[in-house]
């Protein structure tokens, strides 16, 4: 099936912009199962753009990353995910550092940021996901974000994970993909992390009896 | 024919349609909320009946209010009427598109929403003023939004009357056909429209306790006629709200000349595409719980990020 | 035209002396006044229409025998427009003057009041024909005055006293600036004249033009009210007596903007980098949210108005900072658009913010009280007043088919038309500031509901309201005037868009009355019919039959209407006002939605029965929103004031001998320099 460039290109833009929506709705999000589940719908999106981008382009390796993250990012982190959600018996954000309208205002400032910066770059590349670019950018700094502005330590995880999706997307469009071997690389410090957090949470609720990291400041002594 | 007869002509028409269609929609949302709930459900064209019982009634007027309380339903109607004549339903030549714009769109319902804001505190019971000061927070909170939103899709078609909006898209012109700015800004207006139509997650139009209420709270003291014309504007209000949405965002199917035969087509797939827009919002109150008043703001507040971001992409992802 | 002239200064000339003629009647007094400040306004309203029509700018010099100084006054379209807005303000306040001075008899000399308010009106013109820098600022200093003392009638308050000595202050440091604007053109243009100022100004060195740019900004914005200069405006506006803060409040602040777009348009020629054009649009952005979100606070009824001053100056700063902008780009029709708008915008502020001022001195006229927790049901005791506030309320929330509607439609056309830019940030920043407009509309929208609804609406909340009455047949008038213009203005927008077209011609360089007057003057667009048009009259058409079309339908399904009446259902108790809703109540979620701009601080204290701690005594509520440019920009510049004062205090022993001494050392050392 041939598919023009040009619709091409807008078919990636609109997966683009539907991962930004993701990302907003986790930051409106105080409900942690939902921030989960959010976390993984945006990699479902991000499989779909990535799997657009190897058929539109034709290089085969984009799908065993795609294919990749479909398993780690869709299916394995989220079970872990839920499994210590319900292990902590913890379901909802009660006090956030930022309050929801707020962070919303900051998120949309970052997003116009990361346009204005890579603004220079875009009318330079040739790439059909030129754009895409500087959605990655935005999606980076809204993980970033969102590790700062939420005090549990899930939400937090789902913050940085969702740093590595922008992260993705970045290098799915600027380059067309990174070699295989980094790629497997990033996947694998992932998943080790994400289970690492796992188990540093449950130590959290074992030592103060909350998921609360602000409580690690008592370690200060 | 000669131009003003025409004009006259569709105006009309228009009207009849709008008044028409307004309590059919009600009634489906009304039916497919009893499906989900496992009902049967009053008929779809129950909100008819209901209309013509309450012409018939006797209105009971509270002795505290002041000629206020009486005029308000005629502004009301008057104004949502208004406003959706400027509206395109199944043409793009409305003749009173030189009226008024998006702008005029917003201010007209907002002349609306300012004096049911009045009538609920006439009558000088608690529950009027609770529902008044909630409907004022909520109003504030959409307007931005929703002009945003407008705006983004305006941009693709160069104009913010509504009408050459439609006809621009309908035809295919001048759209810049890049999905994403489209996207946002349809989240944005659907959220948008169910504040302002007073929709479950953020009223719940069906609900018997006045703590929960914003806009039956405010007209708890009306009957009668009055209430009649009330029911019926609100109505009106939805109707413009989804045929805003379902022309300026998917009008293939809309008549884009005067000739009888595509009026006709127009008309049908007008009806269908609201009652179909109707049936999406009965099964969102059916999924969805109905929001504390205070995280109604945050919902807002999204729509209003959506918006920004529409325009966002527009201007961006157009270079 | 000269003549005109003559007779208005002549008029109100007599009205400063007259009134003091006639001693020991407060009555007659106030009504000599009054009729002459009519008369004068009547003469300034045929002037102004003159001017604005006249294909001639009218120059009248009478020199003087000071240097620099010389008594020069021009009435080009520009003056001729504000001398228009002052006198018909100044005619339903003379109007209205004439039964409200009632309220003085025996507390105040009502000859001096009426006497003053002549003053007023005639330094106001004054300021705005002046031709003359050294003129200008001499009735500028005779308005602030004027004004001063009429903040200060009540003087026995300490409130007052306190606004009045705020007030000064704040005015002086503005005058301050101006003064600076003007030596700085002085010196590049060697005399104080206007003409010698406009034609170096237009090539003067950047430095020297950001400089007068920034002192004109700062001078001009502290008399007209822009954030965070404006803290003066909610102290002195409710202090003086209602009919003077309609003045005030209507067209003072409107010289302001009159100084403003002849200093940026006329000297600077429209000549400066976009950074500042865009300081403009953020200042008037930020003057209109901050100015309605504080106005949502108060339950005072004049502080509220004095707020939404500050907002409507907002308002207009953004359609001529918007303008200003589109000059950058030379895109010079939307320039004109945006200036349009502005000037719109002030003289309908004039007419609205006037008739609503009246109507609150109405409502403290018959209740003796500003508070609007104790007003409630005066709509049914003061049909009229209620009928003129509600037209006011109305327009002030920009709704069709009132006049605010149409300046702020025009604003928001300008604001659209953000798109032409080249420039990323722009095309960006001004529908985010369009945004951020239809916030503020919506916001004062709410307020005005409240302000009406909690005052006129429902059962009375007092003593004082219950026994309210209606206003005298003079007070009426005036408010009625001022209605009719609100709805005027609103209907024909097509006999108003000529007059300023007049303006902002000789201004931006380009007419552009034929590209904004549509379908033969019946719909308004912004200079493209296909971006978008309204039609003012045909909203008021469809408004008037939907309604009829409504009263018909009724008819039609129900038949006669037969009314029957009832109580309000109170839950099986009797109703009494302590159950309705209170301003305060009505506000509360607003309040909580926007906490961090408001940072309020609740404190609720319950004192519980001896016998059971479930049951509660008594209760106290108390709420208060920090202050946040008192505490933080005002305070800590006193203080800096203040210390320093203090230390000079050393120098002032008390001492005879020590001040003879300084006299002593100061006459050598000046013997020895001109040696």
């Amino acid at each position: 099936m041939q598919i023009s460039p040009h619709t091409g290109s807008q078919l990636v833009d609109l997966c683009s912009a539907l991962l930004l929506l993701t990302c907003f709705a986790i930051v409106a999000q105080r409900r942690l199962s939902a921030c989960v589940d959010l976390f993984a719908l945006q990699s479902a999106f991000l499989v779909l753009t990535a799997a657009l981008v190897a058929f539109l382009t034709g290089n085969p390796h984009i799908y065993i990353a795609a294919g990749l993250t479909g398993l780690i990012k869709v299916i394995i982190i989220p079970r872990v995910l839920k499994k210590v959600i319900e292990r902590l018996n913890v379901k909802r954000e009660l006090v956030m550092n930022i309050n929801v309208p707020a962070g919303l205002l900051i998120c949309g400032a970052l997003v116009m940021l990361a346009f204005f910066i890579t603004q220079p770059i875009i009318p330079l590349g040739f790439l059909l996901t030129r754009d895409s670019l500087a959605i990655a950018l935005a999606i980076v700094l809204i993980g970033f974000f969102t590790m700062i502005a939420r005090q549990k330590a899930v939400t937090q995880l789902v913050g940085f994970l969702v740093m590595e999706n922008g992260l993705f997307l970045g290098a799915t469009a600027a380059t067309y993909g990174m070699p295989l071997i980094v790629e497997l690389g990033v996947f694998f410090d992932v998943l080790i992390a994400a289970l690492i957090a796992g188990i540093y949470t449950n130590r959290l609720q074992d030592a103060f009896d909350s998921v609360d990291t602000t409580h690690l400041t008592v370690l200060k002594e | 024919m000669s131009p003003i007869i025409q004009s006259l002509l569709l105006v009309t028409a228009q009207v009849i349609v709008l008044l028409t269609v307004s309590p059919f929609l009600v009634g489906l949302i009304r039916k497919v909320k009893a499906r989900f709930q496992c009902r049967q459900g009053a008929s779809v064209f129950q909100p008819y009946a209901d209309l013509a019982k309450l012409f018939r009634k006797q209105p009971v007027i509270s002795t505290t209010t002041s000629w206020i309380f009486t005029a308000t339903p005629y502004i009301l109607f008057a104004s949502t009427l208004s406003a959706g004549l400027l509206v395109p339903t199944f043409t793009t030549q409305t003749p009173l598109n030189f009226a008024g714009n998006i702008i005029a769109l917003v201010y007209l319902l907002a002349l609306g929403t300012f004096f049911l804001i009045l009538a609920g505190l006439d009558a000088g019971s608690a529950f009027g003023g609770m529902g008044s000061s909630r409907e004022a927070i909520i109003a504030s909170l959409t307007e931005p939004a929703m002009i945003l939103s407008i705006f983004a899709i305006a941009l693709t078609a160069g104009s913010t009357n509504l009408s050459t909006i439609v006809h621009k898209t309908a035809l295919l012109e001048g759209i810049a056909t890049d999905p994403s700015p489209h996207l946002m800004a349809l989240a944005a207006l659907f959220i948008v429209a169910l504040a302002e139509t007073g929709r479950v997650p953020v009223d719940n139009p069906a609900t018997h306790l006045e703590l929960t209420m914003i806009h039956e709270a405010m007209v708890l003291e009306y009957s009668g006629r009055y209430l009649a014309l009330i029911e019926w504007a609100a109505g009106l209000k939805l109707a413009v709200f989804l045929s805003l949405i379902a022309n300026v965002f998917a009008p293939w199917g809309i008549a884009t000349t005067l000739a009888p035969t595509t009026m006709g087509i127009g008309l049908v797939v007008y009806v269908v595409k609201i009652a179909g827009l109707a049936v999406l919002i009965g099964v969102i109150e059916c999924m969805f719980a109905k929001l504390r008043l205070f995280r109604v703001t945050d919902l807002l507040g999204v729509a209003f990020i959506l918006a920004l971001l529409g325009l966002l992409f527009f201007y961006i992802l157009r270079s | 035209m000269h003549i005109l002239l003559i007779a208005l200064c002549l008029c109100y000339a007599l009205g400063l002396v007259l009134p003091f003629c006639v001693p020991r009647k407060p009555q007659t007094q106030g009504i000599v006044g009054s009729v002459c400040a009519c008369a004068a306004s009547l003469i300034g309203i045929t002037l102004g229409l003159s001017g604005l029509l006249a294909s001639e700018p009218m120059t009248a010099i009478v020199a003087s025998p000071i240097p620099l100084l010389a008594f020069a006054v021009r009435l080009d379209p520009l003056a001729s427009f504000f001398v228009l807005t002052i006198s018909l303000a100044g005619l339903a306040a003379s109007i209205y003057a004439m039964g409200y001075l009632k309220e003085f008899h025996g507390r105040v000399s009502v000859a001096a009041l009426a006497a003053l308010t002549n003053g007023f009106l005639l330094s106001m013109t004054l300021v705005v024909i002046a031709d003359n820098g050294f003129f200008f600022l001499i009735a500028w200093e005779l308005m602030s005055l004027a004004s001063y003392f009429l903040v200060v009638t009540e003087h026995e308050k300490a409130d007052v006293r306190y606004a009045g000595f705020f007030y000064l202050v704040m005015t002086h440091v503005g005058t301050a600036f101006v003064i600076f604007t003007y030596l700085i053109l002085f010196q590049s243009a060697g005399s104080f004249s206007f003409d010698a100022f406009r034609h170096p100004g237009q090539s003067l060195p950047e430095g020297m033009r950001t400089l007068v740019f920034l002192a004109a900004l700062i001078g001009f914005g502290t008399k007209a009210g822009i954030v965070p200069l404006h803290v003066w405006l909610p102290y002195a506006h409710p202090a003086a007596p209602s009919h003077i803060s309609a003045l005030m409040s209507g067209v003072m602040i409107k010289t302001a903007i009159y100084a403003l777009i002849r200093v940026y348009f006329d000297f600077l020629g429209g000549q400066c980098t976009w950074w500042w054009r865009f300081l403009v649009l953020l200042v008037g952005t930020l003057s209109a949210i901050l100015g309605v979100m504080y106005a949502l606070m108060e339950h005072d009824l004049k502080r509220l108005l004095a707020f939404h001053s500050v907002e409507n100056i907002g308002i207009i700063l953004l359609g001529i900072g918007a303008g200003m902008i589109f000059q950058t780009y030379g895109l010079k029709e939307f320039a004109a658009l945006g200036l349009l708008a502005g000037l719109y915008h002030t003289i309908n502020h004039a007419m609205f913010k006037a008739l609503l001022f009246l109507g609150a001195g109405s409502l403290v006229y018959a209740t003796h009280t500003r508070n609007m927790e104790e007003y409630g049901g005066l709509l049914r005791r003061m049909p009229w007043t209620g009928l003129f506030f509600l037209i006011g309320a109305v327009s002030i929330s920009a709704l069709p088919p009132t006049n605010g509607f149409v300046s702020e439609w025009l604003v928001f056309q300008t604001l659209f038309l953000s798109f032409q830019f080249p420039d990323l940030f722009l095309k960006l920043m001004l529908p985010i500031a369009a945004a951020i407009l239809a916030l503020t509309g919506v916001l004062a929208l709410a307020c005005f509901a409240k302000a009406f609804g909690i005052s006129f609406l429902a059962l009375p909340r007092s003593a004082h309201a219950r026994h309210a009455e209606e206003v005298p047949v003079a007070m009426r008038i005036g408010m009625g005037i001022l209605a009719l213009l609100c709805v005027g203005l609103g209907l024909a927008p097509m006999i108003v868009v000529p007059l300023l077209d007049r303006i902002t011609g000789p201004l931006t360089g380009v007419s552009i009355s034929d590209k904004v007057l549509a379908l033969d003057g019946w719909a308004l667009a912004p200079v493209n019919m296909e971006f978008s048009s309204v039609s003012p009259p045909m909203l008021a058409a469809m408004l008037i039959l939907g309604g009829l079309l409504g009263l018909a339908l009724a008819f039609l399904f129900g038949g006669h209407l037969v009314k029957r009446y009832y109580k309000t259902w109170g839950c099986g108790i009797n109703l009494s006002p302590r159950m309705e809703y209170t301003a305060t109540g009505f506000v509360q979620p607003i309040k909580r939605v926007f906490s961090t701009i408001y940072q309020p601080t609740i404190k609720l204290e319950t004192e519980f029965l001896q016998e059971s701690r479930y049951f509660s005594k008594q209760r106290k509520f108390e709420f208060h929103i920090e202050p946040v440019f008192e505490k933080y920009l005002y305070d800590p510049v006193v203080h800096v004031f203040m210390s320093i004062a203090d230390r000079l205090r050393i120098l002032q022993a008390g001492s005879l001998h020590l001040y003879l001494a300084y006299i002593f050392v100061t006459l050598v050392v000046l013997l020895l320099f001109a040696v």
